[in-house]
């Protein structure tokens, strides 16, 4: 054995360092990419943050700690935009998730065409935001759109009016183009979990004298619970992030009745061009996603621990 | 417990029949195993008779109440799945009285349905854990004691065993056998082993592409197989057959094969002389003699340890005899047998057992 390890005690130290190094070789262009792609676009915009930057201020960039967010708390604009994010939020992973279940139950059941159906269904999810958010914009418009005039007939509406120029209803508008772009991702996720449900359960617990009902409670939600929580979570982060609807539709407006953390974000940064402070607000939004992240997944690990 | 009448019972898929007229009748307390191949309807009938598939034609009594229309549930019948189909959600203590909660029956009451059961069974230390923390066979008697608690009018089996090995579906064969005996329930079985359906059955219901051939005690159908369809899947190994032509001849009569030898029958049979028929004759009752009637060349042989199964040919006809002597490991390039007549099956030109 001595002999074995004699040469190993005479390596020179070229051949020491690059055997030391070969790991790191290896997974480097992989860390480098990942570095260079998001870790330092992330630092960067975390220190915007903490400085000043506003575009059209050449003699701004300086550190001014955390005088944003200061500024933020008394920010009246954010923390509407921060409750008008909960209830666009809110409102539209809710609904998306209530149709999405009931399509996915529906195409969960044969029937002739189910097929196309099931294509179909898909179609909405390929559709672009932007031109999603134009044609509902259009839709709403009493000028070209036939849903002023439908809701005025129906009775639902005093006068054939832009819904979209309401303070009071302009949120519906874009949370329900968004409830219609978003229901394939809800209906085809539940539909994939639906399916992977063993079928003699429904008949074993149809035996045992369940009905409908009971059958749906007792075998399809807990089931579905699991694959609910983390479409729900993904959904919720999603659309508190999405202002594309939003912004073509309304673009935050009337009077900011529409503006939603991300859309405001996206004012202060491209419109008044202050990065510093859009940074900030960006930051304090990531930190309530974080948490609300963790929260969820904690919640579908112990309901998976349960099951 | 109940009586089961079936009556012309038909069953179509689309425009595919899968049954064609299938009459039954079920005796209260009776075990009954519908055994054949894979496809030949078995599990449909169990289905209808459980409300799982509509009834296309026929009638199904239940205790003399005609139940085509009724929904499962309301029919008062229990079954065990081939997948157990337990609640993988619940705990066993749950998955036993799902349906007894489901009848809204007092705490004590189920208290007492599943304490029985699960003692039954042997599954008391078992009743917290979750489906998936159990062995197959502890799974296998969840699914039993799911049924049982319910004290329903009829248990129907599919397949129960098919998911186990072969040592413990043994083992569960004869408890399936011991609890019938102690409960006295009427029983449904379905099975394509036919060792569970000789070892379990009052009467075996022997089907075979949606036509039932033939039922009866399984040693009817051993001794006295109605046509060749149970003949062959009654058995193991399987029955040895002869095609030839039925001759009779002054008081005897003999079977001429293809090749112009002739195997005789020992007395006239109620068929034409002349016509098409097929001799069986089972491998455990062929004997090996010294002084047999006819030369077998010895092709393989298969000792099981318990006795040794010989692949022989006889006028070019491969056969097969089961024997206990071990001598016959090493039995040489031929041997004699003998057919013994009080053992041989003739079967008619429509395959159907003649006498």
């Amino acid at each position: 054995m001595t002999i074995a390890a004699h040469p190993q005690a005479v390596r020179p130290l070229k051949k020491r360092i690059a055997d030391a190094s070969e790991p790191y070789l290896y997974s480097a262009p992989a860390l480098i990419l990942i570095i260079t792609v998001m870790l330092v676009p992330l630092a960067l915009g975390i220190s915007y943050a903490f400085r000043d930057i506003q575009l059209l201020n050449p003699l701004s960039g300086g550190f001014i700690g955390l005088d944003h967010f200061r500024a933020l708390s008394e920010d009246q604009a954010f923390f509407r935009a921060l409750r008008n994010t909960l209830w666009w939020t809110g409102a539209s992973v809710f609904l998306q998730f209530l149709f999405g279940l009931i399509l996915a139950l529906l195409l969960d059941k044969p029937f002739a065409g189910r097929g196309i159906a099931q294509a179909l269904v898909f179609l909405p999810w390929a559709v672009p935001s932007f031109l999603a958010g134009l044609n509902w914009a259009w839709l709403f418009n009493p000028v070209i759109g036939p849903l002023p005039h439908w809701m005025y007939a129906l009775g639902i509406m005093d006068a054939p009016n832009n819904i979209l120029s309401d303070p009071h209803l302009a949120m519906w508008g874009p949370i329900v183009a968004n409830v219609w772009w978003g229901i394939p991702f809800f209906a085809i996720t539940l539909l994939a979990a639906l399916q992977a449900i063993p079928r003699d359960l429904y008949e074993a617990a149809s035996i045992d004298g369940a009905g409908p009902v009971q059958r749906f409670l007792s075998i399809t939600l807990p089931f579905l619970a699991p694959t609910i929580a983390i479409t729900i979570l993904l959904r919720t982060v999603w659309i508190s992030n999405f202002a594309d609807l939003i912004v073509v539709m309304t673009n935050g407006g009337p009077a900011d009745r529409t503006q939603i953390v991300a859309s405001y974000i996206f004012t202060q940064a491209f419109k008044r061009l202050d990065f510093g402070y859009a940074s900030a607000i960006a930051l304090v939004l990531l930190v309530l996603l974080l948490a609300y992240s963790m929260l969820i997944v904690l919640l579908r690990q112990t309901l998976l621990n349960k099951g | 417990m109940a009586s089961i009448d079936i009556h012309g019972i038909r069953k179509s898929f689309g425009t595919f029949p899968v049954l064609h007229g299938v009459d039954l009748t079920i005796r209260d307390g009776e075990f009954i195993v519908l055994v054949g191949p894979s496809g030949c309807g078995k599990s449909t009938l169990l289905r209808m008779i459980a409300g799982l598939e509509d009834v296309t034609a026929g009638e199904i009594r239940i205790d003399g109440k005609r139940v085509n229309d009724l929904a499962p549930k309301d029919r008062d019948i229990a079954m065990v799945f081939q997948s157990y189909a337990l609640y993988p959600h619940m705990s066993v203590a749950d998955n036993m009285s799902y349906s007894l909660r489901l009848r809204r029956s007092t705490k004590e009451k189920i208290a007492s349905a599943v304490g029985n059961a699960a003692s039954k069974l042997g599954l008391d230390p078992l009743l917290e854990r979750r489906p998936r923390a159990l062995s197959g066979g502890q799974r296998q008697r969840v699914a039993m004691g799911r049924a049982i608690v319910r004290q329903p009018k009829a248990f129907l089996f599919d397949e129960p065993l098919s998911n186990l090995d072969a040592r413990l579906r043994e083992q569960m064969r004869a408890e399936i056998k011991k609890l019938h005996g102690d409960l006295r329930a009427t029983s449904i079985y379905v099975t394509h082993d036919q060792i569970e359906a000789m070892t379990l059955a009052d009467r075996i219901v022997a089907m075979h592409a949606g036509v039932v051939q033939q039922v009866g005690t399984p040693l009817d159908l051993y001794d006295r197989p109605a046509n060749l369809f149970v003949a062959g899947f009654i058995g193991s190994p399987g029955m040895n057959f002869f095609e030839g032509r039925y001759v009779a001849s002054g008081e005897g009569a003999e079977l001429q094969l293809a090749n112009g030898a002739t195997l005789p029958l020992g007395k006239r049979l109620g068929i034409e002389s002349g016509s098409v028929a097929t001799l069986g004759i089972r491998p455990e009752h062929v004997v090996i003699a010294d002084g047999g009637a006819l030369e077998a060349k010895v092709d393989l042989i298969e000792p099981t340890g318990f006795g040794i199964i010989m692949h022989v040919t006889i006028h070019d006809i491969p056969m097969k005899i089961f024997t206990l002597d071990r001598a016959m490991l090493n039995p040489g390039p031929n041997v004699r047998v003998d057919l013994p007549r009080d053992k041989l099956h003739l079967f008619g030109t429509e395959g159907t057992r003649v006498d």
